[in-house]
């Protein structure tokens, strides 16, 4: 809970001299070649001073001792611990009623391409109108289910039809069944419930784990503020697709320039004149008490100073050996709940153990009020069996070739050096560095006629 | 034996090119294999141009098939077996199209339709006198009538609360891998002991019915009625799965006339079926209830022909039995917390059980009596009971593990009695302890994929052990498009007159291809 006692200025200062070496010798990306862009706490401006509680030991709620007393979404200054909780809000899925169409797919170092689009229909049971994060903390008893997800596949065909209800659970310390799942597949024509996925595991043929897909509950993390940083990129687009078709919601398909997309969208109005966002960098250290077989030890978020939410994340295994790096372009998707409306419109999840680059965009993404018809006949597994794809939402941003995938997240190398444990083998350094001097994935190794 | 070693060496050869980058292989290989990897990440000619424009000139009409090309072939040399000449190699050499479309009318109203078209080339690309099953039945080798090729027909119009579909259409009840409560339509079982749960899709024999669902909260409620009736196809004398241990009608003396099926035409022959659902949390369950014909026809003495000095001639008709089914299914998911090495475990429990009243077998302490005068049909009637329960287990490393006994029972039963639905397996009681164990592998960035089936079957109290199938199959994502396996399925054990025992020489090697758009 400690803020971050490690960061001394004798500290910074080798930290600082790591950096110039690194920017000398080695590979530094993006704006930070120049000025850091990032600093420790000892560091902090006066405004973020004022923004900022070192208290380690902030009072608990009585009725829920594991939340902070003070009520949810909390004031300034804030402590870590509440950083966290209003970052944890923001989980892949928005948590109000909606519908979107998931576009996903994962890539490999050879340039094996596998997508998937999925149409997700979303129904919290909240009143609207609620902050759904403070219901969800304060209201939702824990083991009542407070979401439920339908996701339709349309792509690829040999998927066609497939569809998953998950009924997502409120949890606490002791009551940690996340959600009741059920598949429907169209080859069996069955509707079959599923074990909940090992919460720490990547999914089959991708980067993302059953967590990173639900969010993690903040009061199983021990929180702490190691610094700020300015992001710019965050899903960086490769030079070979210079636009994007997306679904708009209200508007229909909208052709982009992918080079003019900001990290917070179009809308946040706090960017920097230089178009950078500043960010808290916390650092959330995994309870062994409450989750004793976690395979994650640490992650490390960088989340916007005025709506928490997390732009990148970056998870160290039981070595504190970086595993994997996510980072997330977010733009308004509910405008009715003001800054806890940020919803993520595209996530990039970079395995840099087994080297797969997973992302998922979301299109398309409209508030939807669900009638009480529409809640009783949809969220239903029985649904399911009917093949029913009640309300068609489209997209248009699959990837048509590999040479068209994102670029690699940003290592940041020299960022917060005494924090980040980054091991990548030789050949994935030379290829990453490669792929940042050409602007796009390169998938054969150095020598051969063609390099793409 | 040095043919099956080329293939299997040329299969293995193609997944190693493919799995090159993923393995690591360094240099010009990988570069080759990252070459085809990335040309066969947007293989898709038919679905680029054939699909999109067809989608895209009638906005209204979905449109997408698959090709799939399988082959099974024998690893075993024996060449006379029981009654068979085991003088061919390929089990089989399918080729199966199917395209499938749905017309949308008007909101909620939809004209669907499947077709297939199958080709097996086992008659024809190999010289044996032991396959001539194609010369019985013609849709043995090639599916050449309108009722095989036009698979399911059929119109729904759909509200809210309400479903209904008129037309050719497979229905399947249950939840659990293989049969229990799946009991609407017939299936071609060409491949006996070979066909599993992944093969019912293809395998089903859809049926022209009314189907109605009423849905209510979180309840649901289904009433079929099916005017038209599909029997189960048994393997064809001469074809590549047909029993080695049934003798040939040829050296049968008793003379068997044609099957008395129900009729279409007639009300009094029709089947009904009902279901109902409901979804309360963590547990799910729902009933059935089936007033249906048995798909498989048992014989009747309908006549006596005596012979002199020798045992009189019998007369049979195969007739179809109607029968009450009454189901249960249920399914409930839990987290085993903290277990040793693998931490916490999320597990899911089925549970699935019908019984069946009024099954018709054949008696042959009857049938004897028959022969020597008495009057009797050669039949009884017993009620059986199939149920199993299955336990699903989320391990560490993508690693699936299912362990799914199942259990046949017939009432009353005494060892005179043949084959009935639903009963145990030639004797009172069977018991399939099944386990199947499935995984992904990271190396191959989980496009390569193995799974383990190990099916021990144990009967009492007569017969005891029947034999074991062990199938391994290893799969590989060449793309979102196109996938292959490899598959072995071996019989072992078990006397030759066992269940399993008497494919005891039928061990195999298989491999599919599957390009879907």
């Amino acid at each position: 809970m400690n803020s971050d006692p490690r960061t001394t200025p004798r500290r910074n200062r080798r930290h600082a001299l790591a950096a110039c070496l690194l920017a000398t010798f080695g590979w530094v990306t993006g704006s930070s070649a120049q000025e850091p862009t990032w600093r420790t706490v000892d560091q902090l401006t006066e405004e973020e001073r004022a923004q900022f509680d070192p208290n380690t030991a902030a009072p608990r709620d009585a009725a829920i001792p594991y939340l902070p007393a003070e009520p949810y979404p909390f004031e300034a200054p804030y402590t870590a611990e509440e950083m966290g909780y209003r970052s944890s809000e923001f989980a892949h899925i928005g948590r109000w009623s909606h519908s979107l169409v998931d576009v996903y797919g994962a890539i490999t170092t050879s340039g094996y391409i596998n997508q998937g689009v999925s149409v997700g229909y979303v129904m919290v049971t909240m009143p609207p109108g609620i902050e759904p994060y403070g219901a969800y903390l304060r209201d939702i008893k824990a083991g009542d289910v407070y979401a439920r997800w339908m996701l339709y596949n349309t792509f690829p065909p040999e998927t066609e039809a497939e569809q998953q209800l998950w009924m997502v659970y409120r949890t606490d310390p002791k009551i940690t069944t996340k959600m009741d799942f059920f598949v429907y597949s169209p080859q069996m024509r069955r509707v079959r419930r599923q074990p909940q996925p090992r919460r720490d595991q990547r999914f089959p043929d991708n980067a993302q784990t059953f967590d990173d897909v639900m969010g993690r509950d903040p009061w199983e993390l021990e929180w702490s503020l190691i610094g700020t940083d300015v992001l710019y990129k965050t899903v960086r687009y490769p030079n070979t697709r210079p636009t994007i078709t997306l679904n708009d919601g209200q508007a229909g398909f909208v052709e982009k320039q992918t080079a003019d997309i900001k990290p917070m969208s179009d809308e946040y109005p706090h960017y920097q004149s230089d178009g950078g966002v500043k960010c808290w960098v916390l650092k959330a250290t995994v309870r062994r008490d409450l989750v004793p077989d976690y395979a994650e030890k640490t992650l490390l978020f960088w989340v916007d100073q005025h709506s928490f939410y997390p732009l990148r994340t970056e998870k160290y295994n039981l070595k504190d050996e970086l595993i994997m790096i996510e980072v997330r372009n977010a733009e308004m998707a509910n405008p009715e709940f003001g800054q806890h409306g940020y919803s993520a419109s595209i996530s990039l999840y970079w395995d840099l153990e087994h080297d797969i680059m997973s992302y998922s965009l979301h299109d398309g993404h409209t508030p939807h009020t669900w009638t009480p018809e529409q809640q009783a006949m949809i969220f239903t597994p029985e649904f399911m069996r009917r093949q029913w794809l009640v309300e068609s939402v489209k997209s248009q941003a699959l990837i048509e070739d590999p040479d068209h995938y994102f670029l690699r997240p940003e290592i940041h190398r020299d960022k917060f050096p005494a924090e980040r444990k980054i091991v990548l083998a030789p050949e994935l350094e030379a290829r990453s560095q490669a792929e940042e001097a050409a602007g796009h994935l390169i998938f054969e190794t150095a020598g051969a006629s063609d390099t793409n | 034996m040095s043919r099956n070693a080329r293939a299997i060496g040329g299969v293995l050869a193609l997944v190693c090119l493919s799995a090159a980058p993923a393995l690591g292989i360094a240099g010009e290989m990988s570069n080759m294999a990252s070459k085809f990897d990335r040309a066969i990440a947007t293989f898709n000619p038919i679905g680029k141009h054939v699909r999109k424009p067809i989608e895209r000139a009638v906005p209204s009409l979905r449109f997408k098939g698959s090709v799939r090309q399988w082959s099974d072939f024998l690893i075993d040399t024996d060449d006379h077996i029981g009654f068979r000449e085991q003088d061919f190699r390929f089990l089989q050499l399918q080729n199966l199209l199917e395209l499938e479309m749905a017309y949308q009318v008007a909101p909620g109203l939809d004209i669907n339709a499947v077709t297939h078209g199958l080709y097996d080339g086992v008659y024809d690309w190999q010289s044996s006198g032991g396959l001539f099953a194609d010369g019985i039945d013609r849709t043995a080798e090639v599916y050449n009538d309108a009722e095989r090729v036009l698979r399911e027909f059929y119109v729904s119009y759909r509200t809210p609360r309400f479903d209904l579909l008129v037309g050719k259409q497979q229905v399947i009840w249950g939840k659990m891998d293989g049969q229990f409560i799946d009991i609407i339509n017939g299936m071609d079982r060409r491949e006996s002991v070979q066909l599993e749960t992944e093969d019912f899709e293809t395998r089903r024999l859809p049926t022209w019915m009314a189907n109605t669902t009423l849905h209510f909260g979180r309840n649901s409620l289904q009433v079929l009625y099916m005017f038209d009736f599909e029997q189960d196809r048994q393997p064809l004398p001469g074809s590549p799965w047909a029993s080695p241990f049934i003798p040939p009608a040829s050296l049968s003396t008793d003379i068997t006339h044609p099957v008395n099926r129900p009729s279409s035409s007639y009300f009094g022959d029709h089947e009904f079926g009902l279901r109902f659902d409901r979804s309360a949390g963590a547990l799910t369950y729902g009933v059935i209830y089936g007033y249906l014909w048995d798909k498989n026809a048992i014989d009747h003495v309908i006549g006596v022909e005596p012979q002199l000095g020798q045992p009189s001639l019998l007369h049979f008709e195969p007739r179809h039995e109607r029968l009450h089914h009454l189901g249960v299914t249920t399914d409930y998911a839990t987290t085993m917390p903290q277990l040793p090495w693998v931490g916490s475990v999320p597990v899911v429990l089925r549970l699935e059980a019908l019984w069946t009243h009024g099954v018709r077998f054949v008696d042959f302490t009857k049938q004897a009596a028959a022969r020597a005068g008495d009057s009797t049909d050669g039949t009884a009637q017993h009620d059986t009971l199939r149920a199993a329960i299955a336990a699903e287990f989320g391990l560490p490393y993508n690693t699936t593990f299912i362990l799914q006994p199942s259990y046949y029972h017939t009432f009353g039963w005494n060892k005179h009695l043949g084959y009935g639905f639903g009963g145990g397996i030639g004797d009172e009681w069977t018991i399939l302890p099944v386990m199947f164990l499935s995984r992904t592998f990271a190396f191959s960035r989980d496009r390569l994929s193995a799974q383990f089936t190990a099916l021990p079957v144990i009967s009492g109290p007569e017969v005891g052990w029947q034999g074991i199938k062990t199938k391994l199959r290893v799969k590989y994502k060449f793309s979102q498009f196109v996938t292959g396996q490899l598959i072995y399925n071996g019989y072992d054990a078990g006397e030759p007159t066992d269940f399993y025992g008497q494919y005891d020489e039928w061990d195999n090697i298989g491999w599919e291809l599957n390009y879907e758009f």
